[in-house]
């Protein structure tokens, strides 16, 4: 997994989009990544990458590979991106009945 | 060897609001142990609300805060969504109405744009609103901004005025020597310096120890639901009475509603809605069981109808720095020289950014015009009582 994604970091041109929910393009996580940003949290806070519908759950392997790839692989011992409740999004009328089960 | 003229510990929007302010007149280093804008000031609402404060000092400390809202945007040079689109206070129950008479009547005498909207006045301006609404209180004055913005917005404008920005840097000491600060000790080095800005907000208390100094903050945890993006269906912020209730309940008291849950409902520009929330004393435990969750949820839903089928994407919990008393605390601690405290915002951290700033400016160079808005912000107001 991690073999293809560095691939295709390397393919990429600057005007693909890391994040579809958001439609965050690759061009805008190297400029914050060259701004000084190094943890995917800073850059979620800054481009918001991964705020959208999925949470991350489709970009953000991809979006770690685009780290690593400029970052040299030097990851800092920060906390990451988290998930949070609900797993999956659910309607407000559902969460409001369950009170149990997410 | 690392100097500076300040070090500020904290970079929300408190501590970054400070250090833009403080690069005016001196050399500053900010200290982060995380991301900017990434604890508290990045699990809030968008809301700068006028309103919701106690008639008397708070309002005027809001209204202080909230003009210099009024031209951020420009002065910082960047946009954080900052809109002027009012708020409105939400009831329920006929019972709430003659507290509500009063609470207008207040903020009107107060010199605030409030009144009282009648249903038919509510659900003109809110059609998202249930039927059972009987009325709500309107100021004019409230407003919105994206607090995520804010923070980045207040670093980079600081950044530029030469600030050093040190994230992913923890505080381990505070030094001192004769009650006086002489330097920081961090995990990536040691900064000299004769002052330190304490704006660590939930963590605050721990910063104060490391200097000798006392001082009582305590977490109040806060659930926020975030759902997918909708159309616009809210029209500036939303609470509810209950809200109001929860939030100048001195603590866990028999009037507090279970999870000190009340409305908190906006929309942020990108079109998410922000429901809130909940207020509770759970040290730093971040594991917000579904039974809040879904009480939110289930209060919200009560008042709005149309968020029934919307969809919740995510919850996020932040803790609310606590003072006891409604207000921060902006002072000097009187044991050690050079240890400022600006912390304890708890949930108006959003709305008086701007204005903290200004007062540890104030308080560090002695600028005569803030000094009415420091005196009831000292620490000794607390440990009188």
């Amino acid at each position: 997994m991690n073999f293809i994604l560095k691939r295709v970091v390397k393919l990429m041109g600057t005007d693909t989009v890391i994040c579809r929910c958001e439609e965050v393009m690759r061009s805008e996580v190297v400029r914050e990544l060259e701004h000084g940003a190094v943890t995917s949290k800073a850059l979620k806070l800054k481009t918001r990458v991964g705020m959208g519908v999925c949470q991350g759950r489709i970009c953000r392997p991809l979006l770690e590979q685009v780290i690593s790839f400029y970052t040299g692989g030097t990851r800092l011992p920060s906390p990451d991106l988290k998930s949070h409740h609900p797993v999956r999004p659910l309607s407000v009328i559902e969460l409001a009945e369950t009170g149990k089960d997410l | 060897m690392n100097t500076a003229d300040a070090v500020v510990i904290g970079g929300g929007v408190i501590g970054t609001s400070i250090a833009y302010r403080l690069a005016e007149y001196r050399k500053v280093v900010l200290i982060e142990q995380g991301e900017i804008g990434a604890q508290t000031s990045g699990s809030c609402d968008k809301a700068i609300f006028l309103q919701s404060k106690k008639p008397g000092f708070p309002i005027k400390l809001a209204k202080a805060s909230r003009e210099i809202y009024e031209n951020l945007e420009e002065e910082l040079g960047m946009s954080i969504e900052f809109k002027t689109n009012g708020g409105m206070i939400v009831m329920e129950s006929e019972a709430h109405m003659e507290a509500m008479k009063k609470f207008v009547k207040e903020r009107r005498k107060a010199g605030m744009d409030v009144r009282l909207l009648d249903r038919q006045e509510v659900h003109a301006w809110q059609p998202s609103l249930s039927s059972h609404i009987i009325g709500a209180s309107w100021c004019s004055q409230d407003a919105e901004v994206n607090p995520l913005l804010l923070s980045q917005a207040f670093a980079r404008a600081a950044k530029r005025r030469g600030v050093e920005m040190r994230t992913h840097t923890e505080v381990i000491d505070i030094l001192c020597e004769h009650q006086k600060v002489v330097g920081v000790q961090t995990s990536h080095g040691h900064i000299a310096t004769g002052t330190v800005v304490n704006a660590a907000g939930p963590f605050a208390s721990k910063i104060a120890e490391m200097a000798g100094v006392g001082l009582t903050i305590m977490p109040r945890r806060g659930a926020i639901l975030i759902t997918e993006k909708m159309n616009p269906m809210i029209h500036g912020n939303i609470l509810c009475s209950q809200y109001i209730a929860a939030k100048h309940a001195a603590s866990d008291t028999y009037d507090m509603p279970s999870y000190g849950i009340g409305l908190s409902l906006g929309q942020t520009a990108s079109g998410n809605l922000l429901i809130g929330g909940s207020r509770e004393f759970k040290g730093f435990d971040k594991s917000v069981g579904p039974e809040v969750l879904s009480a939110i949820a289930k209060h919200a839903s009560r008042i709005a109808p149309v968020l029934h089928n919307v969809k919740v994407i995510r919850s996020m919990v932040g803790f609310r720095p606590f003072t006891g008393d409604g207000l921060p605390i902006i002072d000097q601690a009187k044991e050690v020289e050079g240890f400022i405290i600006a912390a304890g915002h708890e949930g108006d951290g959003i709305a008086l950014a701007p204005i903290t700033g200004h007062l540890v400016a104030g308080l560090l160079e002695n600028q005569e015009q803030y000094q009415d808005l420091l005196k009831p912000l000292r620490l000794d107001r607390l440990q009188a009582v």
